[in-house]
């Protein structure tokens, strides 16, 4: 075994490398992942997916009756269809929400200044009221009779 | 004596576990009913109907297995779909579905209860969803603790996302898939924790349960192995986890196989290999840390190394191979159209036509889950902070099915179990860190409070009014505990009254969302008036009865492969096409025929057989999901097999554009289709505003109001014009070819733009071209003189 092992070597001269694994490569920290994931998110819920198969225009537009052209944000009355700015937009939202979230969570860490602790609360509860109304928002351009009746 | 009872009752009352349980009852019973009694809006508006076309075959093929026997079922061959070819319908259903109901169905009539299976069958979704909120409850309470379980329980029971396919009457598959999935899970991270044979052989009974009811269990043979083989490069691999997954796989493999649609896939397809490279590779591993007690460490390190690589290699070589000899098969088109999103569109258009195959905008996102989209993320955060080996399981499941939601509208309802549990973590957490009470408070009344938010959005869905109540009873708990607070009383109830809001809202919306959106049979179309009353529209079941009633038994319907289904279960028939898509030419057939002119149309119908053609045209109602509509559909997929003969561009005018009035393309004035649908539809005015023809779908006269037809004769037309059937006549002795099939022979430009005109079929009708330096307006007038 040994010999067949030795077979190459009588050609071959074993080169002085020193391999190591290169510093950068770590196992990623929880707060890395969850950055990651969020990015991901984001794009996902703004479906990146359908822009990128259906290439909607970014803003629409339409002519109003004196023939010029006024930009539109919403792709009214259609559920299954978007223009890229609002879809990013209302992934925006909904990633704050999430992040208001976490804020509330952090503002309970027994070492906070009490003014920190307020501005954050403020802040996450900000950010969780503001998205969500805001998601509301959105839903009432997008669906004109939504929770009418 | 007296006091003695006293005690008693005091003791009885101060059991925590007691309370507890009889909370988690209470409100998983609760939430049971508040989500059985929320998919009912389709039965107490219509009746008690199977809805949609799915849910007729699945209908029809219950029936025949509870008339018949389960054998017979299972060596069902159906000679009434897909004529002249058939179809083997044992093979080639997951047939989990209609034996759960045909259970049930048997044990209501052991019991003298005389149901009739179609009772069964609308039900059977609606009480399903009542088991997956206990198998979210269980599964949460595995991840996370009993208050977040029962938040989550709520949440699934009410949350559109998943009511969309469980509503009473769809009679669908997905409706018990999803509490076979959950549970599936729930027995997972059991058995990952105990590392039990017991847990893994249940977990593997489970996923038995889930293959045969639905095809979405690939999702769970590739996120489990996923989940193991994260576990193992984290460093988090132990003896439990081999237990678990070794007898997982291993008894899933064998039990999955047992389903006769499934058979030897497990073995044999792209799909499944993941799962059984991690088996070799935890195999491989347990070895390796098996040799390593004889071995010394520099040994060790180099025995590692050439194990690695050479087991690596094998695996990969042996794949490549197997593929390559045609033993395994390449992943099938629709998981292809996962990855590569743009696959469906270019290479299998029957797969692109369907609308819940479309990616999702983000209004479908807010749309199905509401706030639960926003405290999603946090309650990933919560998790991947404290992870522990189930938390990176769920972790996984958000990940990969966030990314298949975002794929395909449908894969939705996979997200949705995900999303309640995650919310439901993070809505944990926030309400014990601002319902948090201090010590000097006992233990109970904080148990006391946990599940009463817990009960919230239940009791939210029930009676708005119970909300204020317990709102304001939280107030007043929360005067005790004042003083040694650094964050004021006020601001603590302000949060909570607020998240309180928002959760009622989000009952709110799941309610309008389920009553307006999900709740329409399809069948049975309804308008309402000025004054509120309503006017139901019934022409689908009205012409299935008349094909029923007057027509010969074997007859021969054709129409688009949408309805077939549905004239299979309630018109008795024999189809051509319908929604088991699996005969791709079959349905081009059909297309091709629909859109060539008579003379080509009947012939292709003569040589299948064809006795009537039925379509569904919109024009008088203004019904949009007609079949003009769905032309373009039609050719494309024809044009799919036959290229030399169907040309999608020939449909289309000279500007690019879809119409149907006067400036229509000549090929598709002549197509079958549209004489079928405007036959005698010239004659028609609807009312004194508009033209005779005047189509209100579309909302354009129509350009060819004198429509002949020579080779079918009108047979049915129902009362709103929704279905028409007409009758192929008989072959004359000579058909003269009066107008030859023209195609046009444009040359294909070597550069194929991506902005085709098929692409932008979506264009605006007489959009104003825009001439620099000239008003839009002027220039109209100015071309009109």
């Amino acid at each position: 075994m040994e010999a067949l092992y030795s077979v190459p070597f009588a050609v071959l001269e074993l080169p002085n490398l020193r391999l190591k694994k290169p510093s950068w490569v770590t196992t990623p920290s929880p707060m890395v992942m969850f950055s990651l994931i969020l990015v991901s998110y984001f794009l996902i819920t703004g479906g990146i997916i359908y822009d990128v198969i259906n290439e909607p225009p970014s803003i629409g537009s339409t002519t109003d009756e004196s023939g010029h052209s006024r930009p539109v944000a919403f792709m009214p009355y259609r559920i299954n269809g978007q223009y890229i700015m609002e879809g990013l937009a209302s992934s925006f939202l909904f990633t704050m929400g999430g992040l208001g979230f976490v804020i509330l969570d952090q503002t309970n860490k027994p070492n906070t200044p009490k003014l920190n602790r307020i501005l954050l609360l403020f802040m996450g509860f900000l950010f969780v009221l503001v998205s969500f109304f805001m998601c509301r928002v959105f839903m009432r351009m997008k669906l004109p009779g939504y929770m009418q009746g | 004596m007296a006091a003695s009872t006293k005690t008693d009752i005091r003791s009885a009352l101060t059991n925590h576990g007691g309370w507890t349980s009889l909370l988690t009852f209470c409100i998983l019973t609760l939430a049971w009913v508040a989500g059985f009694s929320s998919r009912l809006f389709a039965v107490i508006r219509f009746e008690s109907i199977i809805h949609e076309f799915d849910p007729w075959f699945n209908y029809r093929a219950t029936h025949h297995m509870v008339t018949n026997g389960f054998y017979n079922f299972l060596n069902w061959f159906d000679e009434r779909a897909w004529y002249p070819l058939g179809r083997i319908v044992g093979g080639t259903v997951y047939p989990g579905l209609m034996v759960t109901s045909g259970g049930i169905h048997w044990l209501l009539h052991t019991l003298n209860i005389p149901v009739h299976i179609r009772d069964v069958c609308v039900f059977l979704a609606p009480l399903f969803s009542g088991l997956t909120a206990i198998a979210t409850y269980l599964f949460t309470k595995e991840l996370w603790n009993g208050g977040a379980g029962l938040l989550a329980a709520c949440f699934i029971a009410i949350v559109p996302g998943y009511i969309s396919r469980s509503v009473a009457g769809s009679y669908d598959n997905e409706g018990i898939a999803i509490f076979a999935l959950m549970f599936t899970y729930y027995l997972w991270l059991k058995s990952v924790k105990t590392g039990s044979v017991f847990w893994s052989v249940c977990t593997s009974l489970s996923y038995f349960y889930m293959v045969s009811a639905w095809g979405g269990y690939v999702f769970i043979i590739n996120l489990i192995p996923l989940h193991v083989f994260v576990l193992l490069l984290m460093g988090r691999f132990s003896q439990r986890v081999y237990v678990a997954y070794s007898v997982f796989y291993i008894v899933g493999l064998i039990l999955s196989m047992q389903i006769p649609f499934v058979g030897f896939q497990p073995i044999r397809t792209s799909e499944h290999m993941a799962a059984a490279g991690v088996f070799a590779l935890i195999n491989a591993y347990g070895a390796v840390q098996y040799i390593q007690t004889f071995l010394s460490k520099k040994e060790f390190k180099t025995f590692f190394f050439v194990a690695i690589v050479s087991s690596a290699g094998l695996v990969f070589v042996s794949v490549v191979g197997l593929t390559y000899l045609g033993y395994i098969a390449p992943w099938s088109g629709r998981f292809y159209s996962l990855w590569d999103t743009g696959y469906a569109k270019i290479h299998i258009p029957i797969i692109a036509s369907v609308s819940e195959h479309q990616p999702t905008p983000w209004f479908s996102f807010f749309f199905d889950l509401h706030l639960l989209i926003c405290t999603f993320p946090a309650g990933l955060w919560f998790c991947i902070k404290n992870v522990t080996d189930e938390r990176v399981f769920i972790a996984l499941y958000a990940v990969s099915a966030t990314y298949f939601a975002g794929v395909m509208v449908r894969l939705m309802l996979t997200l949705t179990p995900c999303v309640c549990v995650l919310s439901a973590v993070a809505f944990n957490v926030t309400f014990e860190k601002y319902l948090k009470v201090e010590e000097d408070e006992t233990k109970k009344v904080e148990e006391d409070e946990d599940a009463e938010d817990s009960d919230e959005p239940e009791k939210n869905d029930k009676k708005k009014s119970l909300y204020d109540k317990a709102g304001k009873i939280k107030k007043f708990k929360q005067e005790v505990p004042k003083e040694s607070e650094d964050l004021g009383l006020n601001i603590r109830s302000l949060v909570m009254v607020c998240l309180m809001m928002m959760l009622m809202m989000f009952a709110v919306h799941c309610t309008w969302v389920t009553s307006n959106a999900y709740s329409s049979p399809s069948i049975v179309l309804a308008s309402y008036a000025q004054d509120g009353s309503r006017n139901i529209i019934d022409d689908f079941r009205e012409a299935y009865y008349w094909l029923r009633q007057n027509t010969a038994d074997d007859a021969t319907v054709m129409s688009w492969w949408d309805y077939g289904y549905q004239i299979a279960g309630m018109a008795n028939r024999t189809t051509l096409v319908d929604n088991n898509t699996w005969n791709n030419s079959h349905i081009a057939l059909v297309g091709k025929a629909m859109s060539s002119n008579e003379t080509a149309a009947y012939s292709i119908m003569q040589s299948l057989g064809v006795d009537y053609v039925l379509v569904i045209f919109g024009g008088v109602i203004g019904f949009s999901g007609d079949d003009i509509n769905k032309f373009l559909w039609m050719v494309r997929i024809a044009e799919g097999e036959h290229p030399a003969e169907i040309k999608e561009s020939d449909y289309f005018t000279q500007q690019g554009e879809f119409r149907v009035d006067a400036a229509a393309s000549p090929i598709f004035m002549k197509s079958l289709m549209y004489k079928m649908c405007y036959y005698r539809f010239g004659e028609l005015q609807l009312d004194y505003r508009s033209p005779a023809g005047y189509d209100r779908t579309r909302n354009v006269e129509i350009g060819d109001k004198n429509v002949k037809l020579s080779v079918l004769e009108e047979a049915y037309t129902t009362q709103h014009w929704l279905v028409r059937i007409y009758k192929v006549k008989d072959l004359n002795n000579k058909v003269k070819v009066t107008e030859p099939h023209i195609v046009s022979k444009k040359r294909k430009s070597r550069y194929i733009s991506k902005k085709t005109k098929k692409i932008r079929k979506g264009s605006i009708k007489n959009k104003p071209t825009i001439i620099k330096g000239r008003h839009p307006s002027k220039t109209r007038s100015k071309s009109r003189v």
